[in-house]
């Protein structure tokens, strides 16, 4: 069986052994045949791969984190690497280089990718020694779904690399999929040559996979500031059928267009409300499609570029809408109506941080939602999600995905918390101190939270005094405008309270920040990393490190927006 | 006395409140609440201010999670209701910065503002200070603010006797600091003696009013003070006060063992010591006897009729160490504000604008306020306030009368005032909803309303020129004096009064009530068939709450 030089070098061998090392031989060999050591039976062996994430949320952290892992074990060397810390000098010097990475809202990348992203697309290098894979997270309720991910294993074969695996786009429940995906990839490394060409056809997540929506029904929908207010913020409740969260989560709801702007549209052009039409596999009528699924308010440049094609005619507009368009450049005919709609984009998601407890909420979904409204050139408009959640009254249904944020957590019952939440960023901390409350956890809660007016703007007011007052809640400080020109802003309040938050830190509190990022989100993490300083060596760089070190230890969560 | 009785809780609030300081500078620091702590409602009123909520919002506020609409009255002490044209500026600047913008003439001649937030109680306070005006025991179980008649053409001798108001309200102001720490802050000083002979740490059972007439007016309402100083006047000269005690109005509905009584003369104190010294006195007997147990029992009537008025005069005389004179002859003979143009002996013009239920504002067509800072910038007159919650634009030199007449002018009060009936000139209504806690009835936000549709009424009988008294309060408590009316209105539930009538023009006689729990048809229903009795069977001067008194009161 053993080929001539082989057998050679083994009676070689054998002729030098003493009769005791024979049989030990003898013994070693039977043990080989029945547990190979590994890697020993395959030639050409990977021994060495990166695995470089580009995260938002933390899932594709957390994914490559537990790769990397699943890589360890099989004995392979793994270098974990996040996006924002790569030095990108040594993309030359990868051989296999595997990409975790997800996509942003309107397809952009992770603002901690960013860097890389660029890197890639404009500096004109070629890259031909680069294997390479790539694992697309993303969110198909959204129309640019697994975008950043895709952008990338393009460029990567563009650069001259040589695809290892096909790229997977990943939905929400990207676990399955992520690490089957990983696991056929392992496999392949450990055959003998990687057949390093491998189709550029996306493996995709089927869509009935995709995530679950539920019907909620509206309990209640309430402007929760008071007249004299400068702004609406509604709590909606809503009830679910077999609904399942965390305190933390967030959800999403796809708003509808207006009916009526749907029929005007549709009597503009002649087409018939049934007219069917597939989108995405399925069969829908037009005003369906209209309604539920495609964009017609603020249309993206691409579609209005695709109306302009369409129609043979050159538009020089921005930020309009579809019935604007209809009314100055009108389509010829239904047909071409209907092609004008194959360039529209799918409706958005928006994401709502959920406010209530799932233990001390009886299962309900409440979420705060600001009113959002902005001057335009016809006058002051509301958002779509506005404009659709304002007409929801009791008894309504409203339909929406639970989005679940990891990284946004209560620690264990006994350990402290500080809650940062300016505006609606308070209401994931409602849902936190509830949990608290209802479960008896024995952990301090700390808040800080800032609005425009005490009087009419103070959210869930009385829920935190009987919070206060019963002692859940330990701690509370509040930055009020009041329409003053000099007022203690809540970076200032933070300050303040700086020796107290660091000891609360050193003993071992979770910290977390909810909100707008601007401006409150950047000034409350200056403010932070202030404190730090002045809490410890005064620099700005140990600020930093402490900073991290909170996020290392999972310490730290922000949801900024 | 039963002395075993349990002490109102107020007691034990006042007593360890550290001279009025309680917990007050920590209120201030709590973020969550626009209230201040519960012990700290009390004394926060010794420092001349309520706390009150916005109670049209309490249901809808609380659908939204909000809590109450808690903001603050601030009531300032102001002796004989007497403003400088910069405090008036002040007052205007203020209330426009921190509170509803609205300045309110209280019915004892002091001004406050409604709607201050916790917040800004320092900044009100102390832009106040910078005009030497305070709240200090405005309101609390002390000497509130002591009221005079007001008018300078009253008397030649009136500054002399207006004087006192001010002595007075100094003689009785609580000795503690606690004011100057806590708003304005004052260092604490350390050797400063707080020891308080008059109030020690008890302070007094419940609120104390002093009011000084000079006869024939008795525009002050003497008697529904719980110390009325009546000026006796011999040969021009100022000789001393009559000295009437037990006055007091409040009631509680349902509780018989409570009433209104209209203050008894019991004697003549002659002469500044003697006057103070007596005054001084009834404070420390009312300190001594006054009923600490029951709030609704406490006013010094009560003290006076469980005493006797001899032995109340006597232990007076005890105390002062001196006996009371015989009381002195006087006689009222009206009660009410001079409107117009009146010129005093010195010659000195003096201007009553007549200010509906005391509400200074900019508000309807004739801009009371910006009249008033407008006349107030000239520097040209100062301010004085009357019981019936008007201001007079007072002591203008007769160069500069032309000059204020002619803002006057601008702002169409002259026009107005010559159109304003003698029913609405002589009325006073309450506060009531929506900041008044007592509240059950609507009285300010009302009345004018209410006049309005009974002015025809006196006009189809005939009685327009008539200057019928009529008050109206949102409950039994009196602030408006509804009990020392011709016709007295008092609040018993949303829309519904009780009606009294009878009481005199002068304010010597209470009124009695006539009928229970009216609305708005019935009220207007019966003073129609009260005002056709009195215009066909009057005697040639008879006034309505007389002919009320024997006619119909006695009659039926």
């Amino acid at each position: 069986m053993l080929a001539e030089p082989k057998f050679k070098v083994l009676s070689e061998l054998i002729g030098q052994l003493s009769k005791e090392e024979l049989i030990w031989v003898n013994g070693y060999l039977s043990a080989l045949v029945a547990n190979p050591l590994p890697n020993t039976n395959t030639s050409s062996i990977t021994q060495k791969i990166t695995i470089a994430y580009g995260t938002e949320t933390g899932n594709a952290k957390k994914l490559a984190t537990d790769l990397a892992g699943k890589a360890k074990k099989k004995g392979i060397t793994v270098k974990l690497a996040s996006l924002d810390q790569y030095k990108l000098t040594e993309l030359p010097k990868e051989e296999y280089f595997i990409t975790v990475i997800s996509t942003q809202g309107d397809g952009e990348p992770p603002i901690g990718a960013k860097k890389f992203y660029d890197h890639i697309h404009h500096n004109g290098f070629k890259l031909p020694q680069l294997k390479y894979a790539v694992l697309a997270l993303g969110d198909t309720a959204y129309p640019l779904f697994c975008k950043t991910g895709e952008d990338v294993d393009k460029q990567f074969e563009y650069l001259g690399g040589q695809r290892i695996a096909p790229l997977q786009k990943c939905d929400l429940d990207y676990e399955t999929d992520a690490h089957a995906w990983f696991d056929q990839l392992i496999a392949n490394l450990h055959t003998t040559a990687i057949k390093t060409v491998v189709t550029n056809k996306p493996v995709e997540t089927p869509k009935t996979v995709g995530k679950q929506y539920y019907e909620g029904t509206v309990l209640t929908n309430i402007n929760l500031t008071a007249k004299g207010s400068a702004k609406k913020v509604y709590h909606i409740e809503l009830a679910a059928d077999g609904i399942e969260f965390l305190s933390g989560d967030s959800i999403g709801i796809v708003p509808k267009n207006d009916e009526q702007l749907v029929q005007q549209i549709l009597s503009l052009t002649g087409v018939a409300p049934d007219t069917k039409i597939d989108y995405k596999g399925e069969s829908y009528s037009i005003v369906e499609l209209l309604i539920a699924k495609l964009n017609i308010r603020y249309l993206l440049d691409k579609s209005v570029k695709h109306y302009a094609t369409t129609v043979g005619q050159e538009i020089n507009v921005q930020k309009t809408d579809l019935l604007s368009l209809l009314q100055q450049y009108p389509v010829s005919s239904k047909e071409q109506f209907l092609k004008v709609v194959e360039g529209l984009t799918q409706i958005v998601p928006r994401i709502y941080n959920i406010a209530s407890s799932p233990v001390a909420h009886n299962n309900e979904v409440h979420i705060t939602v600001l009113q959002d409204v902005f001057e335009t050139d016809n006058g002051v408009e509301k958002g779509l999600c506005t404009q659709f959640l304002e007409s929801k009254q009791e008894g309504d249904r409203i339909q929406f995905f639970i989005q679940p944020n990891k990284r946004f957590r209560l620690p264990a019952a006994d350990k402290d918390i500080i809650m940062i939440g300016p505006g609606t960023g308070i209401a994931p901390f409602r849902s936190f101190v509830a949990e608290r409350d209802a479960t008896g956890s024995i952990g301090r809660n700390w808040l800080f939270f800032s609005e425009d007016r005490f009087t009419t703007d103070f959210l869930y007011q009385t829920e935190w005094q009987a919070w206060f007052e019963t002692e859940t809640l330990t701690r509370i400080h509040l930055s009020f405008k009041n329409g003053a020109e000099n007022y203690v802003t809540l970076s200032q309040k933070i300050i303040e309270q700086g020796v107290e938050l660091f000891h609360w830190l050193e003993g071992g509190a979770s910290l977390y920040l909810c909100g707008e990022k601007e401006p409150a989100g950047k000034e409350i993490e200056a403010a932070l990393l202030q404190v730090f300083a002045k809490a410890t060596d005064g620099t700005h760089e140990t600020a930093i490190a402490y900073l991290e070190k909170l996020k290392k230890e999972e310490r730290y969560a922000k949801d900024l927006y | 006395m039963a002395a075993e009785k349990k002490l109102s809780p107020i007691e034990s609030i006042k007593t360890k409140s550290e001279g009025l300081r309680g917990t007050l500078k920590e209120s201030l620091t709590d973020e969550i609440t626009g209230a201040v702590r519960e012990q700290d409602h009390a004394l926060i009123k010794f420092h001349g201010m309520y706390e009150q909520d916005d109670r049209d919002l309490r249901e809808e506020r609380a659908a939204k999670k909000l809590d109450k609409l808690y903001s603050f009255m601030i009531r300032l002490r102001i002796p004989g209701g007497f403003m400088t044209a910069d405090q008036w500026i002040a007052a205007h600047h203020v209330a426009g910065q921190y509170s509803t913008g609205i300045i309110k003439i209280t019915t004892r001649q002091t001004i406050q503002l409604h709607g201050i937030l916790k917040h800004q109680i320092k900044p009100t306070l102390q832009s106040f200070n910078k005009v030497q005006l305070d709240s200090i025991a405005a309101c609390g179980d002390v000497n509130r603010n002591v009221a005079c008649t007001s008018h300078p053409a009253e008397s030649d001798i009136h500054e002399q006797v207006h004087a006192y108001a001010d002595k007075i309200s100094k003689l009785l102001l609580p000795k503690t600091r606690a004011f100057y720490e806590i708003w304005l802050d004052e260092e604490k000083i350390a050797e400063y003696d707080e020891q308080d002979p008059l109030y020690q740490d008890r302070y007094l059972p419940r609120k104390f009013k002093i009011g000084i007439a000079i006869p024939p007016n008795n525009d002050v309402d003497v008697l529904t003070n719980d110390l009325g100083l009546i000026a006796i006047i011999e040969n021009n000269e100022l000789i001393g006060f009559n000295i009437a005690v037990g006055g007091g109005l409040s009631t509680t509905h349902g509780n018989p063992d409570t009433y209104a009584r209209l203050a008894t003369v019991i004697g003549f104190a002659r002469g500044e010591e003697q006057t103070l010294k007596a005054v001084y006195e009834v404070l420390t007997i009312q300190r001594d006897y006054g009923n600490r147990s029951d709030r609704k029992l406490a006013r010094l009537k009560y003290t006076l009729d469980n005493m006797g008025v001899e032995v109340f005069r006597k232990e007076l005389e005890k105390r002062c160490g001196f006996e009371l004179e015989a009381i002195q002859p006087y006689q009222f003979t009206a009660r009410k504000d001079r409107y117009g143009w009146m010129q005093d002996y010195k010659g000195s013009w003096h201007y009553t604008l007549f200010v509906e239920n005391g509400r200074v504002t900019n508000e309807g067509p004739t801009p009371l306020q910006k009249a008033l800072l407008e006349i107030a910038t000239t520097g040209k007159s100062v301010f004085r306030f009357t019981s019936n919650q008007n201001v007079i634009i007072s002591d203008i030199l007769p160069q500069d009368k032309n000059e204020i007449e002619v803002i006057l002018e601008q702002h169409g009060i002259l026009e107005r005032d010559e159109d304003i009936s003698s029913i609405r000139k002589n009325a006073i209504a309450c506060v009531a909803l929506p900041t008044c806690p007592l509240a059950l009835a609507e009285a300010q936000r009302y009345l004018p309303d209410l006049i309005t549709k009974i002015e025809p009424l006196l006009i189809k009988h005939g009685l327009s020129s008539e200057d019928i008294v009529l008050r109206m309060t949102g409950c039994p408590n009196g602030c408006a004096r509804p009990y020392a009316a011709e016709i007295g209105l008092v609040g018993t539930s949303p829309g519904h009064y009780n009606l009294h009538i009878g009481g005199d023009r002068e304010g010597t006689r209470l009124n009695v009530k006539y009928k229970e729990q009216l609305g708005e048809t019935e009220i207007l229903a019966v003073l129609d068939q009260l005002f056709q009795q009195y215009a066909d069977q009057r005697n040639k001067g008879d006034r309505f709450g007389d002919f009320i008194l024997k006619e119909v009161l006695h009659a039926s």
